[in-house]
């Protein structure tokens, strides 16, 4: 549906922020395209098949909306041996098929895992993580992304941004219906019922893709847990959360300009980021994920799982 | 430090200059070792003030200091507005030394004239070309280096595009220790390590 079923190992504040704005503005433009179509009196039947349609392109086509967006270029077995290697390894661990690899060229460390099903999944690592991270670490952020896939995270992400776009359409109908009388008899237009509907549209939305965002930040401690299993290592990928994330969380985002023309405001927007952030953050914190990846390192070495 | 501790001596007190020249040993020494290529541009940010004369007359009032006038260093400049409402002096000099003394001196001379406290930044540019503890820059990476005034340190600043917060922070982590190693004064307290994006230069 709207979601490009993204998984993120590190959150790059600049690219996730704009994708899930992207991914924001793409639901309520659908919504608003349902409604219309509704309000022209378009065959209810006939707007499932154009919604429905669209959600199966995009769910069949994500993969290579994802390549595109992300400039992750696939590579052959040929052009990288050891990741390939490496992920052929972890795979038949995790007794999956092998994945489609890909690389991208950027500095800033990370990596993602995308597909609707373990057999149409894709791997993809930025040069930068190769570079910064040893190989047993970078064994357990690709177990990591390889977990996403086998749990079927992309689906049940898809899945519920489906459902919340339903939701959405259907509130507003009920308030159209409601508002105006009846299904289907003619309406006439009051423009401030009409705002009114819209509005509950992307209130309804948003509050969804709130609980969306909350599904994900959980099924992101599953992958660290069954990603560990695969690996075996869960100590390794929390220091390689630590190496990508422990200082640089520290370094701010704000421009130097700022503090000089607005600094009576400053403190304002910084204490509602901090308090509002973790709502709309994909991933729980690298705190309490180091912490969890720490114990179960603890109890896996006394042969506990 | 625990010498002067011991015998009661204050540690020797920041300057802007002790600070600022800190780079032209950096940069000498990561030069020696092949991990940059040559730095020749550099650059001033302040609050311009229009009712300072200084400030309205700056391009008359620096050119005989940094280009034309008897020992200049002969360093180029320019002055530029940004989309912030700031003001720049851009300079460009193919002798490092002689372009951190120019930016030295621009805001030197600035602060001498009543705009101390419009001072915002020195920056310089730093292209790394070579390997920096495992990390491979051959491509070539640009990174800045901002003296913060109110700060009195460096910082490295690797903006990977123009909207705000789109920063290489693993890299800026990783070369400000190398920075550090090589003798330049870095802000210890990251959380101070704001950015500049669209640098003209």
């Amino acid at each position: 549906m709207t979601s490009l079923g993204m998984r993120k190992f590190r959150r790059d504040p600049g690219l996730v922020s704009r994708m899930y704005f992207t991914m924001f503005m793409l639901g309520i433009l659908y919504a608003i395209f349902a409604l219309v179509l509704w309000t022209l009196s378009v065959q209810i039947v006939f707007i499932g098949v154009i919604v429905g349609g669209f959600a199966l392109f995009q769910y069949f086509m994500s993969d290579r909306m994802i390549l595109w967006a992300s400039g992750a270029k696939l590579v052959t077995e040929q052009q990288e041996p050891e990741l390939h290697r490496s992920i052929k390894r972890l795979a038949d661990r995790a007794s999956m098929p092998m994945p489609k690899v890909a690389v991208i060229n950027s500095h800033v460390p990370n990596a993602f895992a995308t597909g609707r099903n373990p057999s149409n999944a894709l791997v993809a690592v930025t040069t930068g993580i190769r570079e910064r991270l040893s190989d047993r670490e970078l064994d357990a952020v690709l177990a990591h992304e390889l977990a996403h896939v086998r749990n079927r995270d992309m689906r049940v992400l898809a899945i519920g941004n489906f459902l919340v776009t339903l939701t959405s359409f259907l509130m507003t109908m009920f308030f159209w219906s409601m508002l105006f009388g009846g299904l289907g008899g003619r309406r006439d237009n009051n423009a401030s019922a009409i705002l009114l509907v819209y509005v509950v549209t992307i209130v309804v939305y948003f509050v969804g893709q709130l609980l969306v965002l909350a599904l994900t930040r959980y099924r992101e401690f599953g992958a660290d847990h069954s990603g560990a299993e695969i690996s075996g290592d869960p100590g390794a990928l929390a220091s390689a959360l630590e190496k990508i994330t422990g200082q640089m969380a520290r370094i701010p985002d704000q421009d130097l300009r700022r503090l000089q023309t607005a600094s009576a405001f400053l403190f304002a927007p910084i204490a509602l980021r901090s308090g509002v952030g973790s709502l709309f953050s994909t991933h729980p914190p690298v705190e309490e994920r180091i912490r969890r990846l720490k114990e179960l390192e603890r109890r896996m070495s006394f042969g506990m799982r | 430090m625990v010498l002067d501790r011991l015998f009661g001596r204050r540690p020797q007190a920041r300057t802007d200059w002790s600070v600022m020249s800190s780079i032209i040993r950096a940069e000498q020494r990561l030069m020696a070792r092949g991990e940059i290529s040559p730095s020749r541009r550099g650059g001033l940010i302040f609050r311009n003030d229009e009712s300072n004369p200084f400030m309205r007359d700056l391009k008359q009032e620096l050119d005989p200091v940094l280009y034309s006038g008897p020992g200049a260093t002969k360093t180029a400049f320019e002055i530029q507005d940004d989309d912030h409402g700031m003001r720049w002096v851009v300079m460009e000099d193919g002798n490092f030394e002689d372009l951190v003394s120019s930016v030295y001196t621009v805001g030197n001379a600035m602060g001498a004239n009543g705009g101390a406290g419009n001072l915002l930044a020195a920056v310089f540019e730093l292209y790394f070309t070579g390997t920096v503890d495992d990390n491979s820059f051959r491509s070539g990476l640009r990174t800045y280096w901002i003296y913060r005034y109110d700060r009195k340190s460096f910082y490295p600043f690797v903006p990977t595009g123009e909207s705000t917060g789109d920063r290489d922070k693993p890299t800026e982590v990783s070369l400000a220790s190398r920075a550090r190693r090589q003798g330049m004064v870095i802000e210890r307290n990251m959380e101070e390590w704001m950015g500049l994006w669209g640098i003209p230069f």
